[in-house]
């Protein structure tokens, strides 16, 4: 049966964003040091706001209930106000850096926060305006442009200095997003879930990597979404990291962990994730790292394959 | 006066800054256990916002009976297993439970519960109501609880967690205390209010029998739950108290092949000192007095 002609040529993705790449075909991927996994681990620091705003996109599980909705706005909020100090606490005694992915209505409105997780050295990264404001194809090109410029500006007042990661709100991304977020100046983006590695995206804009998540081991996906329970959760992380580690044995790999403050935050929960740490950063060969670290290597690494790019 | 988001309730507060709370007698955490005695209506009207029975036309006999059991068999046998380890329940009550079933009211009045609104009937929620309507509310809620228990009322966990924009400043004007719908915090939390005072004592939609067996487990998943939640609170608590909350079901803690877990959550926790198992408003009022002065300075010295 013919395929669309709309896919064009046959051969590779039904779109430009990156090209088709099998990992055992690659060249082979050095971390520093040797290492076999290199580890990101990103926690979401992210604002459900009271009400929605009109016009706004967002999954429907944000706003399942008739509003307001004390229960779910409220919850959320936990992560803010007490679950990210016993994420950032257990990644600290891990020895593992935390890469901050902070909307814009966190920036602006928990400057405590953004201080808290200076200090600590964590990488703050864009994260949209809020939770409430998914970026899909239903924003023209022209909002969509605003909502990143927004939230890249929240983080540099905030800040100090520019962002150079990405990861949207629910991993929203509309058909234009890469070419917005490298025309922003955005450097890696970790909305896709599709590889081990990292990888070039084709963006005229600028130069943008992806550094792909483990959708499978973000707790929110699991616990909340799939409603696992948090000690097979726990199991679920550890056997994660033994298979990328094992075959990380012929090239480097990646894992990167999205984790999410109000939920994994909670006291019953943490202690599944320092074990879940502990046996991960036991293994010789790991690289904990920021995003941008990873990324930054990984460039290096590609140029002096004379890859470029 | 501070920034805060909207609703403009909360001033940010991270945790590991507060002055730290000293509960009575040195105990790291005050544990309140809140069975909610319910009744669901066999035939409610759909307030046009949310289904109390959306799996069919009413009435859903399966839904409706499920919860009835609670009231029937259930809150008997969970009553067994606190009394054992002398707990002093805060019930998160449907107030019409106390006209409906004298039996299960005579019950917990013998034990010196504490009465939390929990709204009329759990089919009937705030969300939908005007201020006159929700002003009238809690009209009814105090004169059914002075009239059947000769209580006064402290404070709410709205109808199935519902509420309105207006429910705290309308709660406060009732002369109520605490509100629970607040998931935010191991600690009470000041609510702005335009008068009076009003503060969160944080209910738990995790450490909840409804939630658990609901979604992602049983009986041994509810009681590890609540040993790694107990653990977690306890460590921190010896630095400053926290709040620990339990919420059960009837209908659904009190069946057969669930009722030992509760056993064995309360046994763990109960073996430790410096536990203080106190009711909502035993919490709500000693932190009025304690803490509520110095947390809310706090938080605006963060904000400001």
């Amino acid at each position: 049966m013919a395929l669309e002609p709309r896919y064009g040529p046959r051969y590779g993705m039904d779109h430009r964003h990156y090209d088709w790449s099998a990992i055992p075909t690659r060249p082979r991927l050095e971390w520093p040091g040797g290492a076999r996994v290199a580890l990101c681990v990103i926690v979401n620091l992210e604002h459900l706001e009271w009400r929605p705003p009109e016009g706004s996109f967002h999954p429907a599980y944000l706003y399942d209930r008739p509003l307001p909705d004390y229960r779910n706005h409220s919850h959320r909020e936990y992560g803010h106000r007490v679950g990210v100090f016993r994420v950032l606490d257990a990644l600290e005694k891990a020895g593992v850096p935390a890469t901050v992915a902070m909307d814009a209505f966190t920036a602006r409105n928990y400057p405590y926060l953004v201080g808290h997780c200076l200090g600590r050295g964590c990488e703050i990264i864009g994260h949209g305006v809020s939770l409430s404001r998914v970026i899909s194809s239903r924003m023209s090109e022209e909002e969509e442009r605003e909502c990143v410029r927004e939230s890249v500006e929240a983080i540099a007042r905030a800040t100090g200095s520019a962002t150079r990661g990405w990861l949207g709100p629910e991993y929203g991304e509309s058909h234009r997003t890469p070419g917005l977020l490298a025309e922003a100046g955005i450097r890696y983006v970790c909305d896709w879930a599709n590889d081990e590695q990292p990888y070039p995206m084709n963006t005229p804009q600028g130069r943008l990597c992806a550094l792909p998540v483990m959708l499978d081991l973000d707790d929110a996906f699991a616990m909340k979404e799939r409603g696992f329970p948090v000690n097979e959760y726990a199991e679920m992380l550890k056997d994660g990291f033994d298979g990328v580690y094992a075959d990380a044995a012929e090239s480097g790999r990646l894992l990167t962990l999205n984790l999410h403050p109000w939920l994994t935050g909670q006291p019953f929960r943490i202690r599944y994730l320092e074990e879940a740490l502990a046996h991960i950063m036991a293994s010789p060969g790991v690289w904990a790292a920021t995003g941008s670290e990873i990324i930054d290597w990984y460039n290096k690494s590609l140029l002096s394959e004379g890859e470029g790019g | 006066m501070p920034t805060s988001l909207p609703p403009h309730r909360v001033d940010y507060s991270p945790i590991v800054e507060r002055p730290p709370i000293r509960w009575p007698g040195g105990a790291r955490v005050a544990l309140w256990i809140s069975p909610n005695v319910e009744h669901y209506e066999y035939l409610p009207t759909f307030d046009g916002q949310r289904d109390p029975w959306p799996r069919m036309p009413y009435p859903d006999v399966r839904e409706y009976s499920y919860c009835d059991y609670g009231n029937r068999v259930g809150f008997w046998r969970m009553l067994k297993s606190l009394d054992r380890h002398k707990i002093r329940c805060t019930a998160s009550l449907n107030l019409a439970v106390l006209e409906h079933y004298p039996e299960v009211r005579e019950a917990m009045m013998e034990r010196d519960w504490e009465f939390m609104s929990h709204g009329v009937y759990n089919t009937r929620y705030l969300s939908s109501m005007s201020e006159e309507d929700e002003r009238a509310f809690y009209r009814q809620c105090k004169d059914l609880l002075r009239r059947h228990t000769g209580k006064e009322l402290k404070g709410m966990l709205g109808p199935a967690i519902s509420g309105t924009d207006r429910t705290p400043d309308l709660m406060a004007e009732a002369g109520l205390i605490y509100h629970a719908d607040w998931m935010h915090d191991d600690q009470p939390v000041p609510i702005r209010v335009k008068s009076g005072r009003l503060m969160s004592v944080p209910y738990s939609v995790e450490t909840n029998d409804g939630v658990i067996f609901r979604s992602y487990g049983d009986g041994s998943q509810f009681t590890r739950i609540c040993r790694d939640q107990f653990d977690r609170l306890y460590e921190e608590g010896a630095v400053s108290g926290r709040v620990m909350c339990i919420a059960i079901h009837p209908f659904l803690t009190g069946q057969p092949h669930r009722i030992r877990h509760l056993d064995s959550a309360l046994d763990y926790i109960m073996s430790h000192d410096g536990v203080w198992q106190a009711t909502a408003g035993e919490i709500a009022e000693y932190y009025i007095a304690n803490c509520y002065d110095a947390a809310a300075a706090h938080a605006a010295g963060i904000n400001g």
